[in-house]
């Protein structure tokens, strides 16, 4: 396969949170500013393209019966690293992610990738599909969290657009998470459409 | 190559394999991060108590102490003192009053009671309402902060309840849960002050306090 | 074009038809209206004004430029959810923000379902709980009360009756003597509406009178209403019974907040309620269970519009399982 259109899908054709609506508990849970939803997304990414790298590797050695519990395992061990660089070099991230970092163990996505992409491709192409697919999320969460902040709070990426009265608290809570993931994914098919 | 065989020894194998090897990365990455995370946590903490009670020059982390509150909750004494002089202690404090759930905080009392400065450590109240404590009871406008003012001397309750302060409009639940938390540490602070080793030690100016 | 009546025949037209409908609620609301000019004076016109006339707008615009469907803006109905958005807003409400309630309730609540018809939830009420839950300090400051009132934002506020029967219960005091509290209005004064609270829903004798209208021009039947008030009255009628001193009796609660309004005019829009009438007694009771079960144990001092948005959301399977009796069937001849 062509190793520009496996980056690329990632981002429009195949997106993970406008198309393939997978990974919906981050995307609903961490994306009330922007730069949460960018750590997020990155964070992903990371676990994304190592998971694949690793399991584009030993995907010859694994049993087929065992393989689910095999890629979970890879997937955890490279969730905890994060976890772990995560707390010590940027505490103020951890702390505002919290309990979402251990769950991109559970997240759709990674698994997903793992298991249709990963144990059926090269390193290469498995690497490659990490990255795009990764940064597609990261992309689509910042987007989302820029959205949230930008009308909930007035600023975006802590810069102040606006004074703070004025922004509509619901897009910080949970149920702006929904509404403005509603309309994004509303807008996006529309563009496609007109593609 | 060829795919391997799901037979029982294979199967125990590759994920014995798998495991031991997750497990080892994530020993040596631990190994890796334990000293970072211990001087993030420290740093945060200093950071804290820098905030709510300035000019120290020991390390309060060093010499701190916990004691129980008559609500039962264990609250952490930080000591901090420039030279031998005991100038304040910052104190970890929570009540469970909060609009929901557990509200933490960090106040910085003046060995005579005082309050110094304050900082919200950790709390879930409503967004926009009860997070303004963040800031309101600083902000020097009306009745509402709390800053310079002595828990004895001063009635710091909400004047809804008869007290001096101003409770962040349409927050008086997380308003009266906030300073019950400030009563909690001082109430703990002064009744327990003249049994302290650190108290005791430091300086004459306890005194009057009881 | 009547897409609100989805059901079988007979299809003789009885000259029914949305536009009649709609301004027969409005004109049921009249009285309501009148009381919210009296009691909150310049501040109740202008949020009434600005929330129908931005409501009309929004609807004429999406239609127009988003949807570029056919303007439907002169059946009334957007003219009723604004008129019903600022019915349950404060009188002392910032302009901008009644506009972008309207805009809610309108885009979110309406048209992204697809218009009049096809709305799960009442866009009024979407409108208004995005509000709540946006500005909770600008829509939690009640202007008093105050005969031919002639402020607007510099209002003098005060408690809700709910909200100091809430923190008051809250803070250990009993019904009995928060009943006598300064700022609690009697029984008599808040059937007749001096008490502080959204524009349209304090006075209770005026939003009884739109009902009666409205039952007898056969606008609505009288299923929701009864079912709704009643349960309620029932619910904490038992509480009360079992402790008087932390429970406030039936007549405090149905006075009170948004019970009559809700019952009367917001649960019983036609596009969000079900069609049969067992069904409308089902959602009926559910919202007034749902109603009390916030009040009393919730975090929210009222819980009429949430109520009424959840039991919203049941209208499909309650029209699922209860249908409406076709017309013409026969009852099945019993069981030899």
């Amino acid at each position: 396969m062509n190793q520009l259109k496996n980056f690329s899908k990632g981002f429009f054709k195949e997106n993970a949170v406008f198309t393939l609506l997978l990974g919906m508990c981050p995307t609903l849970g961490v994306t009330s500013s922007a730069i949460d939803g960018l750590g997020m997304g990155l964070a992903t990414t990371f676990v994304l393209v190592m998971s694949n790298l690793v399991v584009a590797l030993i995907k010859d050695f694994i049993p087929d019966k065992v393989r689910i519990p095999s890629f979970i395992v890879v997937i955890a061990t490279f969730v905890t690293i994060v976890e772990m660089t995560m707390q010590a070099y940027v505490p103020a991230l951890f702390d505002s992610l919290g309990l979402f970092i251990p769950l991109i163990v559970v997240n759709c996505l990674v698994l997903g990738r793992a298991e249709a992409f990963a144990s059926k491709n090269n390193l290469g192409s498995s690497i490659v599909d990490g990255l795009g697919m990764g940064l597609g999320f990261a992309m689509a969460l910042t987007m989302l969290g820029s959205i949230r902040e930008l009308l909930g709070s007035g600023k975006l990426f802590g810069t102040a657009i606006f004074p703070e009265d004025y922004g509509m608290l619901v897009f910080v809570l949970a149920p702006g998470a929904f509404i403005a993931l509603g309309y994004l994914i509303a807008f996006i098919n529309h563009v496609k459409k007109e593609a | 190559m060829a795919k391997t065989e799901s037979t029982l020894k294979n199967m125990v194998l590759t994920l014995l394999v798998i495991t031991c090897v997750a497990g080892a990365s994530l020993g040596g990455m631990y190994e890796l991060t334990k000293g970072p995370i211990a001087a993030a946590k420290m740093a945060k903490q200093q950071a804290a108590i820098k905030e709510v009670v300035s000019g120290f020059d020991n390390n309060p982390g060093d010499e701190m102490y916990e004691l129980t509150s008559k609500e039962g909750f264990v609250l952490k004494f930080f000591p901090a003192k420039k030279g031998d002089e005991l100038i304040g202690v910052a104190i970890e404090s929570q009540t469970n009053k909060g609009f929901s759930g557990n509200i933490k905080i960090m106040v910085g009392l003046k060995p005579d009671g005082t309050i110094i400065n304050y900082q919200v450590l950790e709390h879930k109240e409503t967004p926009g309402l009860g997070t303004k404590m963040a800031d309101w009871f600083k902000t020097d406008k009306g009745n509402q902060s709390i800053l310079g003012k002595h828990p004895k001397n001063n009635k710091l309750t909400v004047s809804k309840d008869g007290g001096e302060v101003d409770a962040i409009t349409a927050a008086t639940i997380s308003s009266r849960a906030f300073l019950d938390a400030i009563r909690i540490a001082f109430e703990t602070y002064t009744e327990n002050q003249s049994s302290l080793p650190v108290a005791s030690n430091t300086s004459t100016e306890e005194g009057g306090t009881e | 074009m009547n897409r609100l009546t989805v059901s079988p025949s007979p299809h003789v037209h009885s000259g029914d038809s949305v536009k009649k409908n709609m301004y027969g609620v409005i004109i049921a609301l009249v009285p309501a209206l009148a009381a919210s000019l009296y009691y909150f004076g310049l501040g109740a016109a202008i949020v009434t004004i600005t929330a129908v006339l931005s409501c009309v707008f929004f609807e004429w615009a999406i239609q127009k430029f988003l949807l570029k469907t056919e303007a439907t803006i002169m059946d009334g109905s957007a003219a009723l959810t604004g008129l019903l958005l600022a019915f349950n807003m404060p009188s002392n409400l910032p302009i901008w923000i009644i506009i972008i309630g309207s805009l809610v309730a309108i885009g979110i609540g309406k048209m992204s379902f697809g218009g009049l018809g096809n709305n799960p939830f009442n866009p009024a009420l979407v409108g208004r709980i995005f509000l709540l839950i946006s500005f909770p300090v600008q829509m939690t400051l009640w202007p008093k009360p105050i005969a031919s009132q002639a402020h607007y934002l510099d209002a003098e506020t005060g408690a809700t009756p709910l909200s100091i029967m809430k923190e008051g219960l809250a803070n250990g005091e009993s019904v009995s003597s928060l009943m006598n509290h300064v700022d609690m209005p009697s029984i008599r004064e808040l059937f007749f509406g001096l008490s502080g609270g959204s524009a349209g829903e304090v006075a209770a004798a005026a939003l009884l009178i739109g009902l009666i209208f409205m039952l007898i021009r056969k606008i609505i039947t009288w299923h929701i209403p009864v079912a709704v008030i009643g349960s309620i009255a029932v619910f904490t009628g038992i509480l009360n019974l079992v402790s008087p001193e932390q429970f406030a009796g039936p007549l405090f609660h149905l006075l009170t907040g948004g019970v009559m309004l809700g019952a009367i005019f917001m649960a019983t829009d036609y596009v969000s309620s079900p069609m049969a009438n067992k069904g409308m007694i089902i959602y009926g009771i559910g919202i007034g269970v749902i109603t009390v079960v916030i009040r009393v144990f919730g975090a929210y001092p009222e819980g009429v519009s949430f109520a009424i948005l959840i039991m919203n959301g049941f209208v499909p399977l309650i029209d699922k399982y209860v249908k409406p009796k076709r017309f013409g069937e026969v009852a099945k001849p019993a069981k030899a």
